[in-house]
């Protein structure tokens, strides 16, 4: 029972040993904080014992006295306030020393994360990690080194400092401390899951507000006005009952530690008063008593909130530990050593998501400086297909090889360096569309930008924009449509001169006739790069070498430049009749 | 000697990053927001929660009274003990314990009340806020960024929470305290009164002197957590693109840097703070040994007694504490008054126009007629005279390129936005005077922007009707081959479709916004450009069973694809807001004009 409760008392530190690893270097400020929190303690329950001189001094009219000791409170309080600095900024710089540290490693794994792993986490969840869990282990390390530790030497000199009054006082001290700190930790327990459900209520409400507007033509077009606030204010009002039960908690808990402080010292004022009553001793110690109780009192029901923080801290390292871990880290492996040709080719290549199986055995071959078209209906594993030649996954039978060389066998920038993308969902980072364009090539010059633009159609554009190439794009940036941030996305995967572009259904906004325009312009400026153009329309396909579709998993050729079929009887390209740009 | 409790320091849990960054050209938007006026408002509309606020008011009262008075009967239990006065000892002894008592009740009461109040308030300005955006015109939305309503509605609300839950009535009852005290102590002593309130100035000029270099610091603490913040969801979006392109160390070192300057920013505040913190302590220091020597030597000239003084010692203390409070709150103070104000401006933006709401209920019996129709969003008409007529149970398309007015035509017919010339009638009544939710409740529209809402594919057809039937849903979903489209969802229709619908694609959300429109049986059908994401064996499927589900119903069809034309009978050919030809498919097809044209170019392959 005790080896557990010491056990307990342990874990509350446990945050600490984690933090040791991003301290290391600074651990004489750990140690000079310690110092200086003993001796500014010591100090600041030096001052009630003075005051209570003071008294004994006015008392005996003892002027000199008075004065001596009225100097000696403000010495020794400066003396308390000078080392209270050292605690205080102290444990803020390892806080903040452990919080910087951190969260380097934090963002270091996590942009070296693999793809799978993003897959199974939201951005709020993966931001939360990084600002709100390094905040509440970071709160904990700096409430622990400039609230508890004092706050154990506080109790610690307290109690010293009243049996060197009367032991009586020291007594009423040690039954109301353990009582103040206890409902400090019941209080802290009870409102904790309180907090968590305004929190997820305060979520829900940011989730309907930004649905309900960015929703709002769907509402309108479907009369949900009113099923849409009636939802909203369901919301509100759950969010409204927890801070009413808070509130109640607070109320009751709050107000419980004064009580408690209140009987303790109508006890030390009723029974030291009688006693120097009828001893005629002087109130002086009963005064100072009183204040070292009133002073020491706060600072113990705070350790009930720190028992908490160690908790909300623990928990934040544990998520924390899911991302600095080894696991799902991509090896970069930076260095030269391509393969000279640009021939893909796949053999019995086979995936699956859980029981899924969405490629099967797939094989086939794209020779260099082909343009190539996949096609297949929605959902039928198109997407899947390129991330494996980027390595964003890995197969799970088969293999697949560029210029011969399995690409697994291939450093991951190497690779990527080879193979460029233009993704169904193009992101602009916030900056200029010049950064945009350059952002895989930054010492790319002016005019490779400019000459990348034109092949994908898009410096016509950017040239009509008052700053041009400068022009800022994103959330403070101007409004680009869909269309024209795939054609920015498109000069960008071309600038680096990759031998394999791959364009995963990257044109779908993009006008059939400047889409021709771009391919048109793609393969008489790009000689020698392999194209592979994923798409379900058909009007992509016209500059296409060979077509190949997707279906069910496995692969079959549609037809090539000579216009024949191949014989696995699919003899109609897809959306022909009547859909001329399916 | 210090009996004033400070209880828990309040430390919220949500750490809310506050982004006070790009809201200046929604807040010109705006207007200039007026603080003060907000304020009355803010304190009109916290009052009209009238029982929870008169509790708030006698409370607060009750508890400062009580507050006040401890001091003084520890001073009294004092001096009955010094001049040995067993009965006056036990007397302001149980006094002083049934003054806490008083305030343990009191307090409980006016913590209960207050947070009453000003949550019900918050309550209340959101919901406000959001049935009012349910209100306005749509062309507000394009004005206004919707991080921008989302910040205001729920952070700015939380800043505003947070104020008024927890530091205002913290100050209030401080300043109460302080009023109630400085009577007592000027009608016991009013010298020794003086002498007890000298530290107080240097202690407000202190504060107030480090206010702005506080309020600077804070300032960039925020401004640096949030680039931090900025960046991370930037980079976690772009994840993809980071691999693509191999920017991984790029990217961290971009971090590093951001992470060093919020480093920085937070080791300056931290000193400040600090420093702060210590001086305030001896200024206290200096405070009460002003008032222990000058109580001494009036007490040695018999002109205070003991008890007195030690009461003014505590009073002394009381003091700082609001005082400090004070300064600080005044921060937040102004940040939850400008998001008040931000608030009330989203309330207060005026709603669709009466004329436009219109007040006679809907109903289609003859057609739905265009007649000389213009819109222009600005200098140019998007929508140039156009004239057409709807009847009932006809299918009409309507082609033409990118830009050429189509959804401005289908934001017209849904009666999203009004004409700025000419008429839309609905047998015969102008479509303004038609009350416009029994309009729409005749259409269902199939939306170019398919907005999908979190929850299940289920939940996202059936949206704000659960008077549909699961059985309605699946009966549709086969017939329409839906089911095939959806065949490798893990739980069917069940599936959990992701924020916004990120686990689908786009083809699948153009399929559920589609179900969405006709599970509803409406009499007219608007899709604007409803498959273009379906692949072409689905949307054949989809043609076969649609053409079915048309008869008797009226189709508005939106396109500038050609794969669905067969479904209509009456192809409107637009071009740059113009009509510029109207008949049926083979007609236009041979007169070889735009429609011809237009076809022609995407059937060149």
């Amino acid at each position: 029972m005790s080896s557990n409760l010491f056990k307990k008392i342990l874990w509350v530190f446990d945050p600490l040993l984690f933090s040791f690893k991003y301290i290391s270097r600074k651990k004489w400020a750990l140690y000079a904080v310690i110092i200086a929190a003993i001796i500014s303690t010591i100090a600041r329950l030096y001052v009630p014992l003075l005051i209570g001189d003071s008294v004994s001094s006015i008392e005996n009219l003892d002027l000199r006295g008075l004065e001596y000791f009225a100097i000696l409170i403000i010495v020794v309080t400066a003396i308390s306030a000078a080392f209270q600095f050292i605690v205080n900024y102290g444990s803020q710089f390892i806080g903040q020393t452990y919080s910087f540290n951190l969260r380097n490693n934090v963002f270091n794994h996590l942009v070296r994360k693999s793809f799978s792993f993003f897959e199974g986490q939201t951005t709020g969840d993966l931001l939360s990690r990084t600002t709100m869990d390094i905040e509440a282990s970071r709160n904990f390390i700096t409430s622990t080194l400039s609230q508890l530790i004092p706050t154990i030497f506080m109790i610690v000199f307290g109690l010293y400092f009243l049996l060197t009054i009367n032991w009586v006082y020291a007594a009423v001290f040690i039954l109301s401390v353990p009582l103040m700190v206890y409902i400090g930790m019941v209080f802290q327990r009870k409102q904790r899951l309180h907090w968590r459900s305004i929190r997820g209520y305060y979520g829900r409400m940011n989730e309907e507000l930004q649905e309900n507007i960015i929703g709002q033509r769907t509402i309108r077009g479907f009369s949900a006005e009113e099923w849409e606030i009636s939802k909203f204010m369901s919301t509100t009002d759950s969010y409204y009952q927890e801070y009413v039960q808070v509130a109640k908690l607070r109320g009751l808990y709050n107000n419980l530690l004064p009580l408690v402080l209140g009987g303790a010292a109508t006890v030390i004022l009723i029974y030291g008063g009688y006693s120097s009553l009828i001893s005629s001793a002087s109130v002086g110690p009963l005064v100072a008593a009183i204040n070292i109780f009133t002073l020491v009192s706060p600072s113990v029901s705070s350790i009930g909130r720190l028992i908490v923080f160690s908790e909300n801290a623990r928990a934040g390292i544990q998520r924390i530990n899911d991302v600095i871990s080894e696991e799902y880290v991509e090896k970069l492996d930076r260095g030269a050593g391509a393969p000279l040709s640009s021939d893909l080719e796949f053999e019995n290549v086979s995936f699956s998501r859980g029981n899924r199986k969405i490629l099967d055995s797939l094989s086939f071959s794209i020779s260099g400086g082909e343009f190539v078209g996949i096609t297949g209906k929605t959902a039928t594993g198109k997407s899947t297909l390129v991330n494996l030649m980027l390595r964003f996954y890995d197969p799970d039978f088969g293999s697949i090889r560029i210029g011969g060389v399995d690409i697994r066998s291939l450093p991951l920038t190497v690779l990527r360096r080879m193979i460029s993308i233009v993704p169904q969902e193009i992101t602009l980072l916030s900056g200029t569309i010049r950064e945009n364009i350059a952002y895989g090539s930054p010492g790319a010059s002016m005019d490779e930008i400019r000459s990348a633009a034109d092949i994908a159609n898009i410096s016509a554009f950017i040239e009509t924009l008052h700053e041009g190439y400068d022009t800022l794009v994103g959330e403070r940036g101007i409004t680009l449509s869909g269309g024209q941030k795939q054609r920015i996305a498109v000069a960008r995967a071309i600038l680096g001169k990759p031998q394999v572009l791959i364009l995963d259904d990257s044109t779908s906004s993009v006008d059939p006739e400047t889409e021709l325009e771009m391919f048109r312009m793609i393969k008489s400026s790009l000689r020698g790069m392999t194209v592979i153009n994923v798409t379900h329309r058909h009007s992509a396909m016209k500059y296409a070498d060979r077509v190949f579709k997707l279906d069910h998993g496995s692969i079959t050729l549609l037809h090539d430049e000579s216009g024949m079929q191949d014989a696995s009887g699919v003899s109609r390209i897809p959306g022909e009749e009547g859909d001329p740009s399916a | 000697m210090r009996l004033e409790y400070h209880g828990f320091q309040e430390r919220r849990e949500i750490h809310l990053p506050k982004l006070q960054t790009y809201d200046e050209t929604e807040d010109q938007y705006f207007g200039k927001i007026d603080t003060r006026g907000s304020l009355e408002r803010l304190i009109r509309d916290m009052f009209s929660f009238r029982n929870d606020s008169r509790q708030v008011i006698i409370t607060v009262f009750v508890t400062a009274v009580a507050g006040t008075l401890y001091p003084l009967s520890l001073g009294l239990a004092i001096n009955s003990i010094l001049s040995r006065n067993s009965a006056g000892l036990v007397f302001y002894g149980i006094l002083f314990l049934l003054l806490y008592i008083v305030q343990f009740f009191s307090n409980r009461i006016r913590t209960i009340s207050s947070t009453r109040v000003a949550q019900s308030t918050i309550k209340s300005l959101r919901d406000r806020a959001l049935g009012n955006l349910q209100r306005v015109p749509l062309k507000f939305f394009g004005n206004v960024k919707t991080g921008y309503l989302i910040s205001r509605i729920t952070n700015d609300g939380e800043a505003l929470s947070e104020f008024l839950t927890f530091q205002l009535p913290q100050v209030i009852s401080g300043i109460s305290t302080v009023v109630i005290s400085i009577s007592i102590m000027f009608y016991l002593d009013w010298r020794l009164t003086l002498y007890a309130l000298i530290a107080i100035p240097a202690l407000i000029g202190f504060t107030f002197a480090i206010q702005p270099r506080v309020r600077r610091n804070y300032l960039g603490t925020r401004r640096t957590i949030a680039a931090i913040t900025g960046n991370l969801s930037e980079n976690i979006n772009a994840i993809r693109l980071i691999k693509s392109f191999g920017a991984e160390d790029r990217t961290a070192e971009q971090f590093s840097k951001l992470n060093g300057n919020n480093y920085r920013s937070n080791m300056k505040a931290q000193r400040l703070s600090s420093i702060y913190g210590s001086i305030i302590r001896v200024i206290e220091a200096a405070g009460i040994t002003t008032v222990i020597i000058a109580g001494g030597v009036q007490l040695v000239s018999g002109l205070v007694t003991i008890g007195i003084m030690v009461a003014f010692v505590v009073y002394l203390q009381e003091f700082f504490d609001p005082v400090v409070q004070l300064s600080q709150t005044y921060t937040s103070y102004q940040s939850a008054m400008v998001g008040v104000g931000r608030i009330y401006a989203i309330i207060d933006t005026e709603g669709e126009k009466a004329e436009f709401r219109g007040s006679i209920s809907a109903g289609f019996g003859k057609s739905i007629d265009i007649k000389d129709m213009s819109f222009s969003y600005g200098d140019e008409n998007a929508i140039d005279s156009i004239s057409m007529s709807i009847p009932k149970g006809s299918k009409i398309g309507v082609v033409g390129h990118t830009g050429a007015g189509k959804t401005t035509l289908s934001n017209i017919i849904m009666k999203f936005i009004d004409t700025t010339g000419g008429s839309v009638t609905i047998d015969g009544l102008d479509l303004r005077s038609i009350e416009t939710s029994s309009y729409r409740k005749l259409i269902a529209p199939v939306l170019q922007e398919q907005f999908l809402f979190r929850g299940s594919i289920y939940d996202n057809v059936i949206f704000n009707r659960p008077d549909i039937s699961r059985e309605t849903v699946d009966r549709l979903s086969v017939s329409f081959g839906f089911d095939a489209i959806f065949a490798g969802m893990d739980h069917g229709l069940d599936t959990s479709i992701g924020e916004m619908g990120r686990n689908l694609s786009e083809g699948q959300r153009q399929a559920i916004s589609i179900m969405r429109a006709l599970v509803r049986e409406p009499e007219i059908l608007v899709m604007d450009e409803p498959t273009s994401q379906i692949d072409p064996e689905s949307e054949r499927v989809i043609m076969a069973a649609l053409s079915k589900y048309l008869a008797g119903r009226t189709l508005i069809l939106i396109t500038h694809r050609f794969s669905m034309i067969s479904l209509v009978d009456n192809i409107i050919v637009l071009d740059h807001g113009r009509k510029v030809e109207e008949g049926k498919f083979e007609e236009l097809l041979k007169s070889g004009g735009t429609f011809a044209k237009l076809y022609g170019i995407q059937t060149e392959v």
